[in-house]
């Protein structure tokens, strides 16, 4: 049995021994670019974040506030701090040369080396990301092959009004209605806010996790399967699909080999770009319970005015999308015969 | 090793006090039996249990610096770790702490403090002279004075004070003050050992120190040998919660036992699903401010016709959601010499209007500058003042500035503009607020008749007597003062029906921080 999903790939190995080689060659060029692009494009975020951060106003002014006025030695201490007696653009290249060493300078609220400051709250960001992450992608795939497989009948109907729904409710709402039904009014099953852990990260106390992952699941995979449906119905749409179909195959192999490989392309690309929107979507999340992550020092630093902070986390966050991204566009093209070919050709 | 987890409330008390509360919230059947009822706060309490509290605020800032408190949550652990000399009770009063009592001499330049027996610090170490020498100097050190030490540095002379026995300090002034002990009860000025170090802090308050993690928690274990009688509780958590939803939904979940700054419009909603409010009266103000030496400021009928035309009762139901207590253009109500018997100014449009006329100023157009940076009730009241100033023909043009603005190079001298202030008795807030050279003299009001009365008080040691040049001092203010006190703060908390010990206290939020106090009302399991 041979069909036309498989086919390009296959032609291309058969002639491959004589082009291994060159074919190596082009991937490492062609990756070589994209990661080069990403890199620039992390690069101009820095500066963009550099000077977004040191360029609104006197820093001095924002930390001290109402002090400002009382204590001219400690805003005189600040400046030296923040090296305000040299031009932006040495800060600037200082700061940067720091950021890639990993000496990320001191938070100005309260001194502790931002390393320390941030490096557990990322790692408990990523944590809550990334079961998401590895929840949203087959329940939304499920939903869509449900979706697609009784498409036009009332089952879809159904199942397309609740993801409208779902997929048009802020994150906040989603957040509220799941603490209200699981933890304060209806029911008194869930904890509310990711505190339980007494310090110990989160995922010590799983039942503390289970209301954050879910109101980001419930937040991204409402979009996810909506557009792998749709891909989906475009795929069973298509000749080799109805070939497959009057070949006698049935209809599950259909659906799971012939039209699912083809629309997981579209896939991988809005789960990255929802993936990456967790990035910054998180935050809100991690707010509302009180979730020990990036979001609430993000927050706050802003709040306090401590810039070596806001850099930092700002550029952790652009890193995320440019990095989700550049694997998403390696997973396109793996996927995608066509383009597979096209560049080791 | 003492059992850690010993006590949480066991799940079968969560889920009634859940059921009892979806049912509530579901059928709209508010306090329906099944809701756990407002403990008995007379009952006898029980030992045991990890108490958590959810503090407002807090952030990379926090800090467990006993003079440097800078968040919310500072100041609730402040409470549980370090003590004053002396303190304020419920009702604003100074009472004894560690040390038993401070006495002035006859004209005030000299305090003799006698210290308790017996007082442990958590490191087993007794209380002595030395330590309240060594903290005093710390917390008055001019390189670096804490928050609550700027004052009292302008006053104590530390070298020519001096230690007479273990128990016995003898404090010189340089200057007679009248209130010293009002210094020294500041949650601010803490007595530490003489070999304090921030990074494993030790005090003599009822919890130890256990562990500390900034912007997300601080945990304590309790002191056995605390001098005030142990708290009932084994342990206290203080979460820190950036977010008022999380903190009212730890609560109702039964995470935390007790949470501080309870938004005013949840009040009653808390009471359906199992938690209480406790409502505490304060004398912190969020004042109009006129600079008395600009025009048309400067003409104190301008002045006092402004004061006529706030509606004070509007501003605390509205810019407070009636969380007030009237305020007649003074402050330090709890102050014993507050002059109560000034008769309450009340809106006056048509007074206000003739002396506008005399004044020339019958189409007064000013700008008042506020800001969110100000706190809850500032805007608020703002907007409502250039309502009510119509009424009197006098156009307000708001200016909502940024806090960076607000707080910037024109902050304490905006010519009409808001500010807030916490509770502080007369005498120390004139010294901030109102007289030359205060730190944060924004009407920068400077009457020598005014000063002068101020300075008699602070060498009169008959308290009588000092309470009448104080009035004086007050009528002063009322007749002429550039602030426009239109009401005092009522101060919102809320904790679990699960819990008991906590009272309205005029101090601080939620009883004073008064964990130790607290116990859970069902027996550990």
């Amino acid at each position: 049995m041979t069909d036309l999903a498989t086919s390009a790939p296959d032609v291309s190995t058969a002639a491959a021994p004589a082009r291994t080689g060159s074919s190596g060659s082009a991937w490492v060029k062609w990756l070589a670019r994209r990661v080069g692009l990403a890199i620039l494009t992390l690069w101009l975020c820095s500066v963009l974040v550099f000077f977004a951060t040191a360029a609104l106003g006197d820093p001095v002014r924002a930390i001290l506030g109402k002090d400002y006025a009382s204590s001219p030695e400690r805003a005189a201490a600040l400046a030296a701090e923040l090296h305000l007696d040299q031009p932006v653009i040495v800060r600037y290249f200082e700061w940067l040369g720091g950021l890639l060493t990993g000496n990320l300078g001191n938070s100005i609220a309260n001194g502790f080396p931002v390393g320390e400051l941030v490096g557990d709250r990322i790692v408990n960001s990523a944590v809550l990301v990334l079961i998401s992450a590895i929840l949203i992608i087959p329940v939304a795939f499920a939903i869509a092959m449900i979706s697609a497989n009784y498409r036009g009948k009332r089952t879809d109907g159904v199942i397309q009004v609740i993801m409208i729904t779902l997929a048009g409710l802020p994150e906040f709402v989603v957040a509220i209605l799941l603490v209200a039904l699981f933890s304060t009014t209806v029911f008194h099953l869930l904890p509310a806010v990711t505190i339980a852990g007494g310090g110990a990260p989160p995922w010590s106390k799983p039942a503390s996790m289970i209301l954050p992952v879910l109101t980001l699941v419930i937040a991204v995979a409402p979009y996810v399967s909506r557009i792998v449906r749709s891909s989906l119905l475009e795929v069973l749409d298509s000749d080799y699909v109805e070939l497959a179909r009057l070949k006698g195959v049935p209809e599950r192999i259909v659906m799971r080999k012939h039209a699912l490989l083809n629309a997981i392309v579209p896939g991988i690309q809005v789960i990255a770009l929802q993936l990456a929107w967790l990035a910054g979507g998180v935050l809100f999340v991690e707010y509302v319970f009180s979730y020990p992550g990036i979001g609430a020092s993000l927050v706050d630093s802003v709040r306090n005015s401590d810039f070596p902070m806001v850099q930092v986390l700002a550029m952790v966050i652009a890193a995320v999308y440019v990095g989700i991204n550049l694997v998403a566009d390696v997973l396109s093209i793996l996927f995608t015969p066509r383009a597979r070919t096209a560049i080791s050709s | 090793m003492r059992q850690v987890d010993a006590w949480r409330p066991s799940r079968r008390d969560i889920l009634k006090l859940g059921m009892a509360a979806g049912v509530a919230g579901l059928t709209g059947l508010a306090g329906c039996g099944a809701v756990p009822a407002k403990p008995d706060q007379n009952a006898p309490q029980l030992r045991g249990g990890v108490y958590s509290h959810g503090a407002t605020g807090g952030g990379l800032k926090d800090t467990l610096e006993p003079y440097f408190p800078v968040t919310n949550p500072d100041i609730a652990r402040c409470m549980q770790l370090y003590e004053p000399l002396l303190r304020w009770d419920a009702n604003y009063e100074i009472e004894p702490s560690v040390a038993e009592s401070a006495t002035p001499n006859g004209d005030n330049t000299q305090w003799t403090l006698r210290l308790r027996d017996g007082v442990e610090f958590h490191n087993g170490k007794t209380l002595t002279a030395e330590d309240v020498m060594f903290s005093l100097g710390k917390v008055t050190d001019p390189q670096k004075p804490g928050s609550g030490g700027t004052e009292l540095a302008k006053i104590l002379e530390l070298k020519n004070s001096k230690i007479v026995d273990p128990k016995t300090i003898l404090l010189q002034l340089n200057q007679p003050y009248a209130v010293l002990d009002q210094l020294l009860a500041e949650y601010t000025v803490g007595m530490l050992p003489t070999d304090f170090d921030v990074n494993r802090p030790v005090g003599t308050g009822p919890f130890k120190f256990n562990r500390f993690v900034p912007g997300q928690l601080s945990q304590f274990d309790r002191h056995d040998n605390y001098w005030d009688g142990p708290p009932f509780v084994d342990q206290l958590i203080i979460y820190d919660f950036a977010d008022d939803a999380a903190k009212v939904n730890a609560l109702l979940a039964g995470q935390v036992q007790s949470v501080d700054n309870l938004p005013n419009y949840l009040a009653g909603t808390i009471e359906q699903q199992g938690a209480s409010p406790l409502i505490s009266e304060t004398g912190a103000w969020v004042p109009f401010t006129m600079r008395v030496d600009v025009a048309p400021f400067s003409d104190v009928r301008v002045r006092q016709a402004l004061r006529l035309i706030v509606d004070r009762q509007q501003m605390i139901d509205q810019a407070l959601n009636g969380f007030g207590i009237l305020g007649n253009d003074m402050y330090s109500p709890f102050d014993p010499a507050y002059a109560k018997d000034l008769p309450q100014r009340v809106q006056d449009i048509d007074q206000a209007k003739s002396l506008l006329r005399q004044a020339g100023q019958q189409d007064l157009d000013v700008e008042l500058v506020t800001s969110s940076a100000v706190g809850a009730g500032a805007v608020e009241s703002a907007n409502l003042f250039v309502e009510q100033a119509k009424k009197a023909g006098v156009t307000v043009r708001l200016n909502k500035a940024d806090a960076n603005v607000f707080y910037g190079d024109r902050y304490l001298s905006w010519n009409f503009a808001q500010d807030f202030w916490n509770t502080r008795n007369y005498i120390p807030q004139v010294a901030t607020s109102s007289v030359k050279g205060g730190v944060y003299n924004e009407t920068h009001f400077d009457d020598p008749t005014f000063t002068a009365l101020i300075n008699q008080a602070k060498a009169e040691p008959d308290e009588a007597k000092r309470n009448q040049l104080l009035h004086d001092a007050q009528k002063i203010e009322y007749d002429t003062g550039g602030f426009i006190i239109w009401g005092f703060k009522r101060q919102l908390d809320a904790y679990s029906n699960l819990v008991q010990g906590l009272q309205p206290h005029r101090y601080l939020p939620c009883s004073n921080f008064g964990f130790k106090r607290a116990s859970f009302v069902t027996p550990p399991t």
